[in-house]
């Protein structure tokens, strides 16, 4: 009896020491090539032993105000939304380096640019505020394009891809999609052709990132530290069995072919282990690479 | 230390309990207060969250009208948003539900919504975000602010805490009534069952539930059963007696002093009757103690079938029985009881084909006139049993005032005898034997006396049967024998130096088998032949031929021996063969009545002059007697004739008047 209530008594000591589990964190992130190590690590269940979630949503402005209503400690972004963030949540840090579009951000036409010049009127199909915004006004001045022929249409990228263009280009002859891989795909099968990207654009550079606040990087630092190494691991395997990433991956993807997957990879840089350069570059964008984790 | 009872104890443990319990029902209400503003908040995140991504999708300020139905839905179907207004960054007002027009003031209040988790609802009305709206690429800013349902958010927590305050009290309520019943049920009550019990030690309590309680009760129970029966038998040790299992003398005391205050109380009698095996002594010696003790339960057995019923039969020694006869009316009942028992008794018991007859002696004293308490009930009765055991045994003796008497003489001389020589209250007398020729003082008998310091002299006859019973007579005898060498010893160089001195002896100083070392020691620095030893016929008697040896032996050493009272007793003519006696001492009785006895004086002094003995007459008083025993050519007369015994100085003056005389 006695041995029981001791038993009973320490056991209660030892419940009451044990460490508790690390408050969930959440990271909101979107459909992107370059996220793929993300969706990876999830799958295998890396994320799991750090108590990490992912919550995937149909753009990086709907990813951006997930966690601006701070339903979500993580966000993936480009340089544009970070910089969006940045004015309502002061804090917001980059922490982890993941890629950089190395063509994976393209604008699609139905018509090459020297029609697209000689055009009276375009209808540019795009993700204002974010990113395609940048490329597309970039691509303008590039292409010597007159913007006030520009009728802009704000979609995300799912509506983007599901418009019937069939149907659109009746009424609209002269159509430009600004979009990213993996939905370039599908309107590439549509007819859509390249005319211009991250690839063949030097003067603009998409850098994307998982950014958080910075109180969450100073009160749990070793965890984000641990997520940067799983990146690494993630990065790291999916370029060594691109084939078993694929299958675990796809489905965040749009089911896209394995073709389409690999070249998808083409598209974009890995750029989790940057250079002092590449650091000392992305300040520009008000990357402060103090808060990077090499 | 100052004790507390359970109850008061119990109260205390509640009393710090339920302060315990409604803490933990406080901190439980305060957490559950926590989640349900996580709740709210989280809902409202949603909200806010679904809101932005509505209006990020359809918000056009030119054409407003198109979403206010669904703005408005979201405020009907989320019953924590009081209302949805948009600003633009002039805060002019784009869109607003009917209710917020009330609050516009509040609006200052507002948090950002990314603040909303770590926010006090409480504190806070509403919430806000920005949304933006291009024009081109051109993006215009607009804010929106969602207002807080504040009384249905109190009333929710509210609810919760009225519901939760309830749910502590009712439980509160019920785990201290539950508490108090079980611990009053199974503890207090038990306790004060076992507290009764353990006082009174009777009405052992039923079985308990708890099985400490039930190890305590039965344990009682079987430490009283074991008490009751120890209790038992020592009442029966304290009160019984163990082999005959009659009363004890304790328990009987007691009975007796009740029968007395009874008597007292009813002017009633009683008797007691002492009882004594004759001869028992002889009996354990023989056979056993083992028989013995079966005599004894036998006695005891035939004495609880004579008596009556309510008589009260007791062992009070070793073969003493006491009957306590209460209520009786005369001697009759008395006699009546004890002639039961004697026939009863004369029965033989027959053990290993042996027959045994066994016989008592009884004494009876009656209450109130021989005793009015226990112990001189207990003497008296003792005394009347002795009596009858002088008298033969096998009989019994009523107590009278004459037995009391001489049993009160005999302890007194008891009492004296006991002391008496180391105190010198002895003392020897001399009596002159007178030459009847010569008319002069040829011997003497030393004689004994006590002398009391209150009472004065005490002739032998008075005590010396008591120092034969006691055994005394040994060492008094010892006394004389020493005093009379002594005294002969004294006379050795004075006129009396001829003088031969007669000492008695008893026949239990003949059996003593250290006499005859005795006598040798003390008769070796005198001229023996001055020591004369009378004895009487009766010590003769026992052990005959042993006697014969010793004497002889005494008269080797020149001692001389007289045959004392002779013609009294057997007057057997074989002593005057077997014994040497030199002297014959014709017994008083013959002189007193000389007339009568010429014959037999004739007879025995024709007897020593044939046997060649010296002859002397006790108890000569008057001349007639004299001149009597003179013609019978008697050789000696001891008498007041011619003195009285006489201490020694004044023995040795009448020695010198007689020898100037002469």
């Amino acid at each position: 009896m006695k041995k029981l209530f001791y038993f009973f008594v320490i056991s209660l000591f030892l419940i009451g020491c044990a460490p508790q589990n690390k408050k969930e964190l959440i990271i909101a992130t979107n459909q992107w090539i370059g996220y793929t190590p993300l969706y990876y690590a999830y799958e295998k269940g890396y994320l799991k032993k750090l108590n990490i979630k992912i919550i995937n949503s149909v753009s990086l402005a709907e990813a951006a105000d997930i966690f601006r209503i701070g339903q979500a400690d993580m966000v993936t972004t480009t340089q544009h939304e970070y910089n969006s963030l940045k004015k309502s949540i002061h804090d917001i840090v980059p922490v982890i380096l993941l890629d950089r579009s190395d063509g994976g951000d393209m604008v699609l036409s139905n018509r090459s640019i020297t029609e697209l010049q000689k055009a009276d009127r375009i209808y540019a199909y795009l993700e204002v505020d974010s990113i395609n915004q940048e490329i597309l006004k970039d691509f303008i001045k590039h292409s010597s394009l007159d913007i006030k022929k520009f009728v802009f249409i704000n979609k995300d990228q799912e509506q983007i891809q599901d418009i019937n263009y069939k149907k659109e280009l009746k009424k609209k002859k002269n159509i430009v999609i600004v979009t990213y891989t993996p939905y370039n795909t599908s309107l590439e099968q549509q007819g859509f052709k390249e005319v211009a990207s991250t690839k063949s654009i030097d003067s603009i550079i998409v850098i994307d990132a998982i950014c958080t606040t910075k109180s969450l990087l100073e009160n749990d630092r070793k965890r984000v530290v641990a997520l940067k190494k799983i990146i690494d691991r993630s990065i790291d395997e999916i370029k060594e069995n691109p084939k078993d990433a694929y299958n675990v991956t796809a489905k965040y993807l749009s089911n896209i072919s394995y073709k389409e997957y690999l070249d998808s990879l083409k598209n974009i840089k890995w750029i989790n282990k940057p250079s002092d350069e590449l650091l000392e570059f992305l300040s520009k964008y008000h990357y402060t690479k103090e808060s990077i984790i090499k | 230390m100052k004790t507390l009872s359970i109850k008061k104890f119990s109260l205390l443990i509640l009393a710090f309990i339920v302060p315990t319990v409604s803490l933990l029902f406080f901190d439980f209400y305060l957490k559950q207060r926590e989640i349900t503003q996580e709740l709210i908040k989280t809902n409202l995140q949603s909200a806010a969250l679904s809101l932005n991504h509505f209006l990020r999708k359809n918000f056009d300020p030119n054409e407003i009208g198109n979403i206010v139905s669904q703005l408005d839905s979201r405020i009907i179907t989320n019953k924590a948003i009081s209302s949805i207004k948009i600003v633009d960054e002039n805060n002019h007002i784009i869109y607003t539900s009917q209710q917020l027009e009330k609050s516009l003031a509040e609006d200052d209040k507002c948090q950002p919504i990314t603040n909303i988790m770590k926010s006090n609802l409480s504190k806070v009305s509403c919430y806000d975000f920005s949304i933006k709206h291009y024009q081109g690429l051109q993006a215009h800013f607009y804010r929106v602010i969602i207002g807080l349902n504040k009384e249905y958010i109190a009333q929710l927590q509210t609810q919760e805490a009225k519901r939760m305050l309830g749910i502590s009290l009712l439980f509160t309520l019920f785990f201290f009534i539950l508490i108090y019943f079980l611990l009053e049920r199974f503890m207090i009550k038990p306790l004060e069952g076992l507290r009764t019990y353990a006082y009174y030690s009777e009405y052992s309590p039923q079985k308990f539930l708890i099985k400490e309680f039930e190890s305590i009760r039965y344990s009682l129970e079987m430490t009283f059963k074991r008490l009751r029966t120890e209790q038992e038998n020592l009442y029966n040790l304290s009160t019984k007696d163990p082999l005959t299992g009659l009363y004890n003398r304790n328990d009987l005391k007691s009975q007796v002093q009740r029968i007395i205050a009874s008597a007292k109380r009813n002017n009633n009698h009683f008797a007691i009757i002492f009882l004594d095996l004759d001869n028992f002594k002889n009996i354990n010696d023989s056979v056993g103690h083992h028989f013995g003790d079966i005599i004894l339960t036998k006695v005891a057995t035939v004495l609880r079938t004579a008596i009556r019923e309510n008589d009260v039969p007791a062992r009070i020694g070793g073969d003493e029985f006491l009957i306590v006869l209460p209520e009786i009316e005369n001697e009759r009942s008395v006699i009546e009881v004890v002639q039961r028992i004697k026939e009863q008794l004369s029965k033989p018991i027959i053990m290993e084909n042996e027959r045994y007859n066994v016989t008592v002696s009884m004494g009876v004293a009656l209450y109130p006139k021989d005793g009015e308490d226990f112990n001189t009930l207990l003497k008296n009765a003792d005394i009347a049993m002795y009596e009858a055991k002088e008298l033969g045994k096998n009989n019994y003796q009523f107590f009278t005032n004459k037995l009391n008497k001489s049993v009160q003489e005999k302890i007194k001389m008891q009492s004296l005898l006991s002391d008496a020589l180391q105190n010198n209250y002895f003392q020897l007398f001399y009596q002159p034997k007178v030459d009847i020729d010569t008319q002069t003082i040829v011997g003497c008998e030393a004689l004994i006396r006590l002398v009391d310091p209150y009472e004065g002299v005490i002739s032998p006859d008075r005590f010396i049967p008591l120092a034969e019973e006691t055994g005394m007579i040994i060492p008094l005898g010892e006394w004389i024998i020493k005093e009379a060498c002594e005294q002969i010893q004294k006379w050795q160089d004075t006129p009396l130096k001829n003088i031969k001195l007669s000492i008695n002896v008893s026949g239990l100083q003949l059996e003593d088998r250290n006499f005859f070392e005795m006598l040798q020691s003390n008769i070796a620095c005198i001229e023996s032949a001055k020591l004369d030893i009378e004895l009487t016929e009766s010590v003769l008697i026992q052990d005959f031929n042993d006697k014969i040896t010793l004497l002889h032996k005494i008269k080797d050493l020149g001692v001389t021996l007289s045959l004392d009272d002779f013609g009294t007793g057997y007057s057997s003519l074989s002593y005057l063969r077997d014994i040497p006696f030199d002297t014959l001492k014709i017994d008083k009785s013959f002189i007193d009545s000389m007339e009568e006895n010429k014959i037999f004086i004739n007879m025995i002094i024709g007897i020593a002059e044939d046997l060649h003995l010296n002859v002397v007459a006790e108890g000569v008083e008057t001349q007639a007697q004299l001149e009597y025993l003179k013609d019978m050519k008697c050789e000696m007369y001891q008498g007041y004739l011619c003195s009285k015994p006489l201490p020694a100085k004044e023995f040795e003056t009448l020695f010198q008047s007689c020898s100037n005389n002469s």
